[in-house]
C-alpha cells in the first residue's frame, strides 16, 4: 500500500483481513494524513425517506453526467454499511437524541444524508481505521517513507522504490500487487485548501510507470478560502446568512444568482467571485468580502465557532467585527490513476483508490460528503481484489537495477551543486496553474501554461538541492514533489485544451456549453517521452441519460 | 511591518546550534509561516515537521520560547511582544533527530501500549447491521478526547515523563480515557487495572499538559477521571489510590494531617519499616511526626467534606450504564476521592 490516509487504510485492512502480509508506505504518519482535515461528514441514504436510488441520481446530476453510473451505484449502495461499519470500528459520531447516526445537509442531495461527528468528521474516521489497524499483527507500516518510484515491466507491476525520511536511505518493496492511495494533488495550486502533503506522487508515479490518468482537467473550486493560506471557510458560513461583497459594496450575488443569492452552489459562486475581481470589483488585494457582522457577535461566535476560530488564529481577522476577505481555491482533483469499479488499473496488479483515483465516481464535479465515502467503499474494494491477485501470481520482480537506478536519479539531484530551488520553481508552477488553469478557462491562457510549464520543466533538470544531509532532507523531497506536480500539471492542461466544452468544473469561456455529442467521455493521458498522449473512453449510463443540470 | 529575530535550534545532537533570522511579517503570521519563509527564501537546509497548516494534523508541534505550541497555530506577534524575539526549539522528552524534528518513536510507543482500539465484549455484541445504541450521556463522555490531534505537545511539556521512563504520558492516558468511557468496549475493567499501579499516580498535576494542548482536550483532567474511575471500579489496591483515600479521610478525622497514620495506612506495618531512615532525616531537619492537638473551627472542616460528599460530586464522571451495555460493577461508594 502506498499512502495511509483512509484509502489506504482501508485497503490495507481488507488485505490483511483477507489473510495476507502487508507493508504500509507512507510520507506522514498515518494519523497525519490530509484526510483527518475533512470537517463535514460522510454521506449514506440512512434517513427515513432517503434512498440509494436518490442518492445515486444526485450524484450523477451533481457530476455533470461524467461519472460512471455503475461505479456510483456500488458506491451508494455501499454507503450505508460503511457508515455502519466505521462506528463499529469506533469512529465517535454525532447522535440524534434517540441514540442514531445524526444528519446534516449538504449541497446538491436531496435529503439530509451526511454522516457527521462535529466539525472534524475526517479525523474522526482517521482515528478509528488506525485504532482497527493498529489491532492487527500482519502489517507493518513503514512511516515517513517516500514511494519515489513505482517498477512496472511487461504490463505488470513489481513493486516500489522508497526513501526513508529519516536516514537518507533508498530501498526496494518487491509486491505481487500494490494499491496507490496517496491522496491529493492540491499543492499544484498557489491557493488551495488541500495540505502541503497533497502532492499527487502517486498519480505521477503510476503515470511513469504507464498507467492512465484520467479526466485530469477536471479541478473542484471552494468559493470561500482565505486568500494567503487557501483554509477553507465552510458554507456554513452563508448558511446562517454571511453576504458576499465586492469593493462597491455590492451584494454581486444578487445578479449572478437572482433567488438563493449567496447560498448557489459551490461552483457558481467561484465563478461569480472570480468575475468580480478579474472586472477590477474586487478588494486591492484580489479578493472579495464575506460579511458575518450583521449576524451579530453571539449568533457568529456559537454557531460559526470554527470559523471564527480560523480567522482569529491563521488571518488575524476578527469576524464578528471585520469582513473576511475570500477568493476561491483548489479544492479537490476529480481526476485521477484510471480504474475501473474493482479498483484495478490498466496495468496488472496494480490499484488505486481515494482521491488519488479516478473510478470514476465523481465524473465532472464532485459533491460535498461522496469522497471520504469514495475512500472507504473504493479502498475496500481495490484492497480486497489486490489481495486475490496477489494469491494468484508470482513474486513481484524487483532487480537490483531497479532499485539502483531511482537512487542513482535521486543522488543526481542530490549532489548537483548549482541550479534553481525547489520553492522558486514551485511558486513558479503554482501561479501559472493560478492564473491560467483556474476557474475559467480560454485557449490562449491555456496555451500560455502548456509554454510556461515547458520551461518550468527546462529549469527543473537543474534543480538545486542545498540542503545534504541525509536525515529528514525536506528540501530534497520539496525537489522530488515538483517533479509529481509538473507532470500533473501537464496533463491538466492538455485535458483542458483538448476539451472544447464546458461541464462541471471544466468551464471554458469559447465553448460555454456542455456538449454530450461530443464530449460524453473521460479524457485518457498515458506518459510519453513527448508529453501526454491523450484518449478517450467512453461513460458508462445505466439508468440516467443526461439532462439539463438546474438547482 | 516589525521585524521579528528568530533563534531557531539547528543541527544534529553532537552538533547543534542556534541560527537567527529575520523577517518583516505582520503580527498575525503563525509561526509555521515564518519558518517555511525562512525554508523558501534564506536557508532551504531547515528541516521541520508540517503539512496541514491548520491545526488538525499534528505535526508541527515544538518548542516557542520555550512553551510546547503547534507552529501553524501560534501567531508570532504576542510571544515577540512579551519576549522580544522568538526562540524555536524542537519538542523536549524526545531524541532530536534534526533542527526541529524529533524521533517520535517513545511517543507512539506509549499510545501503542495502551491497546488503542476497541476490545469486543461477549457478553454485549455489538448489533448486526445497525449502529451501537447511545444514550446522550454517553455520548456525552466524549466531549474532549476525539479531539486529539497526537501532536505530542503535551508530551512535550509533562516534567512526568522528564523523570519518570515508566510514565505513559498525557496523550495516552487521555486515550485510555476515550476508550474507558466507550459504552462498546469490553476491557473496562482491565483497562483500569493496568495503569492504576503505574501510571496514574505518577502524574504531578501540574496542569501543563492542560496548559500546551491545542485542542483543549485537558490531559491531566482525563487522567483525574481514570483515578476517580479506578478507585470506583477496583477499590484502593495499591499505594497511590491508597494514598489518596486515606489522605481526605486522616484530614476529616482530625483536620491536620497524621503522618505516621497515613504512611501506615499507606503502606502498612512492613512498608513503613522501609521508611524509618526517611523519618529520622525528617526529624533531624527538625520535622515533626507527632500527633497533633485538635484543631479549632471544627464545624467548618465538617461543612466541607459535607459539601465534598453531595452525590452529584460524588458521580463526577461515572461510567454510563446504557442499554445493552456493562454499567460499572460498584456503584459509586463514599470514599472520598483523590485528595
Ligand atoms: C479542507 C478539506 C475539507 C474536506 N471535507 C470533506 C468532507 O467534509 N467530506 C468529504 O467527503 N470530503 C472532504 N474533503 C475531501 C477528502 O478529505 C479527501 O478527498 C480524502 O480525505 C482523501 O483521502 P485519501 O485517503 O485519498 O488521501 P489522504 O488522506 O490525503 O492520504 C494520502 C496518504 O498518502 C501518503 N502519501 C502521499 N504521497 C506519498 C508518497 N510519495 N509515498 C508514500 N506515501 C505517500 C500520505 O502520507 C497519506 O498517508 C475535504 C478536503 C479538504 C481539503
Ligand atoms: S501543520 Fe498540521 S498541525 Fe500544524
Amino acid at each position: 500500500m502506498v499512502g495511509a490516509g483512509l484509502a489506504g487504510q482501508r485497503a490495507a485492512l481488507e488485505a490483511i483481513r483477507s489473510g495476507l502480509d502487508v507493508g504500509i508506505l507512507s510520507k506522514l504518519h498515518p494519523l497525519r494524513s490530509h484526510s483527518g482535515a475533512a470537517q463535514g461528514g460522510i454521506n449514506a441514504a440512512l434517513g427515513p425517506q432517503d434512498s440509494v436510488k436518490d442518492h445515486v441520481y444526485d450524484t450523477v446530476k451533481g457530476s455533470d453526467y461524467l461519472a460512471d453510473q455503475d461505479a456510483v451505484e456500488i458506491l451508494c449502495r455501499e454507503a450505508g454499511p460503511t457508515v455502519i461499519e466505521m462506528e463499529h470500528f469506533g469512529t465517535i459520531f454525532n447522535r440524534a437524541p434517540d441514540g442514531s447516526l445524526d444528519r446534516r445537509a449538504f449541497g446538491g442531495a436531496s435529503y439530509s444524508r451526511t454522516i457527521f461527528a462535529a466539525d472534524r468528521t475526517g479525523l474522526a474516521l482517521l482515528q478509528a481505521l488506525y485504532e482497527e489497524i493498529s489491532r492487527e499483527t500482519r502489517v507493518r507500516i513503514y512511516e515517513e517513507w517516500d514511494a519515489i518510484r513505482l517498477v512496472s515491466r511487461g504490463g505488470r507491476v513489481h513493486g516500489v522504490v522508497a526513501l526513508d525520511r529519516k536516514t537518507g536511505t533508498v530501498e526496494g518493496f518487491a509486491a505481487k500487487s500494490v494499491v496507490v492511495a496517496t491522496g491529493p494533488a492540491g499543492r499544484i495550486y498557489a491557493r488551495t485548501t488541500n495540505s502541503h502533503a497533497s502532492t499527487g506522487d502517486g498519480g505521477a508515479l503510476a503515470y511513469r510507470a504507464g498507467a492512465y490518468l484520467k479526466d485530469m482537467e477536471f479541478v473542484q473550486f471552494h468559493p470561500t478560502a482565505l486568500p494567503g493560506s487557501g483554509i477553507l471557510i465552510t458554507e456554513g458560513a452563508r448558511g446562517e446568512g454571511g453576504i458576499l461583497r465586492n469593493k462597491n459594496g455590492e451584494r454581486f450575488m444578487e445578479r449572478y444568482a437572482p433567488h438563493v443569492k449567496d447560498l448557489a452552489s459551490r461552483d457558481v459562486v467561484s465563478r461569480a467571485i472570480a468575475t468580480e475581481v478579474a472586472e477590477g470589483r474586487g478588494f486591492p488585494d484580489g479578493t472579495c468580502h464575506l460579511e458575518l457582522m450583521h449576524l451579530g457577535r453571539e449568533k457568529v461566535e456559537t454557531k460559526l465557532q470554527e470559523i471564527v476560530g480560523f480567522c482569529r488564529n491563521f488571518a488575524g481577522i476578527d469576524p464578528v467585527t471585520e469582513p473576511i476577505p475570500v477568493y476561491p481555491a483548489q479544492h479537490y482533483m476529480m481526476g485521477g490513476i484510471h480504474t475501473n469499479p474493482r479498483g484495478e488499473t490498466n496495468l496488472a496488479g496494480l490499484y488505486a483508490a481515494g482521491e488519488a483515483a479516478c473510478v470514476s465516481v465523481h465524473g465532472a464535479n464532485r459533491l460535498g460528503a461522496n469522497s471520504l465515502l469514495e475512500t472507504l467503499v473504493y479502498g475496500k474494494i481495490a484492497g480486497a481484489n489486490a489481495a486475490e491477485f496477489a494469491r494468484k501470481t508470482t513474486a513481484g520482480e524487483l532487480t537490483p537495477e531497479d532499485v539502483s537506478t531511482a537512487e542513482k536519479e535521486l543522488h543526481a539531484l542530490w549532489e548537483r551543486r548549482e541550479g534553481e530551488p525547489p520553492a522558486r520553481l514551485r511558486n513558479d508552477l503554482q501561479s501559472t496553474m493560478e492564473a491560467d488553469v483556474g476557474i475559467y478557462r480560454t485557449p490562449e491562457q491555456l496555451e500560455a501554461a502548456r509554454r510556461k510549464l515547458g520551461e518550468i520543466r527546462t529549469r527543473y533538470a537543474s534543480c538545486y538541492v542545498e540542503d545534504k544531509s541525509t536525515v529528514y532532507n525536506v528540501n530534497l523531497t520539496d525537489a522530488i514533489e515538483l517533479g509529481h506536480m509538473l507532470d500533473l500539471a501537464e496533463v491538466i492542461v492538455a485535458g483542458a485544451l483538448a476539451r472544447t466544452e464546458s461541464r462541471g468544473a471544466h468551464v471554458r469561456r469559447d465553448f460555454p456549453r456542455r456538449d454530450d455529442a461530443n464530449w460524453m467521455k473521460h479524457t485518457m493521458a498515458l506518459w510519453s517521452p513527448q508529453g501526454p498522449v491523450l484518449s478517450y473512453l467512453p461513460v458508462t449510463v445505466t439508468e440516467y441519460a443526461p439532462k439539463e443540470r438546474v438547482y | 511591518m516589525p521585524t521579528i529575530p528568530f533563534e531557531v535550534f539547528r543541527g544534529s545532537p553532537g552538533q547543534t546550534r542556534f541560527d537567527t533570522f529575520s523577517l518583516d511579517i505582520p503580527e498575525h503570521t503563525p509561526i509555521l509561516t515564518a519558518l517555511l519563509k525562512i525554508r523558501d527564501e534564506i536557508d532551504p537546509t531547515l528541516t521541520l515537521r508540517y503539512s496541514c497548516r491548520q491545526a488538525i494534523c499534528g505535526s508541527c508541534a515544538m518548542r516557542i520560547n520555550g512553551k510546547s505550541r503547534l507552529a501553524c497555530l501560534t501567531p508570532v506577534g504576542p510571544e515577540f511582544r512579551a519576549r522580544g524575539k522568538l526562540r524555536i526549539e524542537p519538542m523536549a522528552n524526545q531524541p532530536v533527530l534534526r533542527d526541529l524534528v524529533v524521533d517520535q518513536g517513545p511517543f507512539w510507543q506509549r499510545y501503542h501500549s495502551i491497546r488503542p482500539y476497541l476490545v469486543p465484549d461477549p457478553q454485549h455484541p455489538l448489533p448486526v447491521g445497525k449502529e451501537s445504541p447511545m444514550t446522550p450521556e454517553q455520548v456525552a463522555q466524549f466531549q474532549e478526547t476525539p479531539r486529539c490531534i497526537a501532536c505530542a505537545s503535551c508530551y512535550s511539556a509533562c516534567p512526568a515523563i522528564a523523570s519518570d521512563g515508566d510514565f505513559l504520558g498525557p496523550m495516552a492516558l487521555a486515550k485510555l480515557f476515550r476508550f474507558v468511557v466507550d459504552p462498546r468496549d469490553g476491557a473496562f475493567h482491565e483497562r483500569l487495572l493496568g495503569v492504576q499501579n503505574q501510571s496514574l499516580w505518577l502524574c504531578l498535576r501540574c496542569n501543563l499538559c492542560v496548559e500546551s494542548c491545542p485542542k483543549d482536550v485537558r490531559p491531566a483532567e482525563r487522567i483525574h477521571d481514570l483515578k476517580w474511575m479506578a478507585n470506583q471500579e477496583l477499590g484502593a489496591l495499591e499505594r497511590g489510590s491508597r494514598h489518596a483515600i486515606k489522605f481526605a479521610s486522616n484530614i476529616r478525622e482530625g483536620g491536620l494531617l497524621n503522618e505516621m497514620k497515613l504512611a501506615r495506612e499507606t503502606l502498612g506495618l512492613v512498608g513503613m519499616l522501609g521508611q524509618i531512615p526517611k523519618g529520622i532525616e525528617l526529624a533531624r531537619h527538625g520535622k515533626s511526626i507527632r500527633k497533633h492537638p485538635p484543631i479549632q473551627g471544627r464545624e467548618e472542616l465538617d461543612a466541607i467534606y459535607r459539601e465534598l460528599d453531595r452525590p452529584e460530586d460524588l458521580q463526577h464522571r461515572p461510567r454510563v450504564p446504557g442499554q445493552g451495555v456493562k454499567g460499572p460493577t460498584q456503584q459509586p461508594s463514599k470514599a472520598g476521592g483523590a485528595a
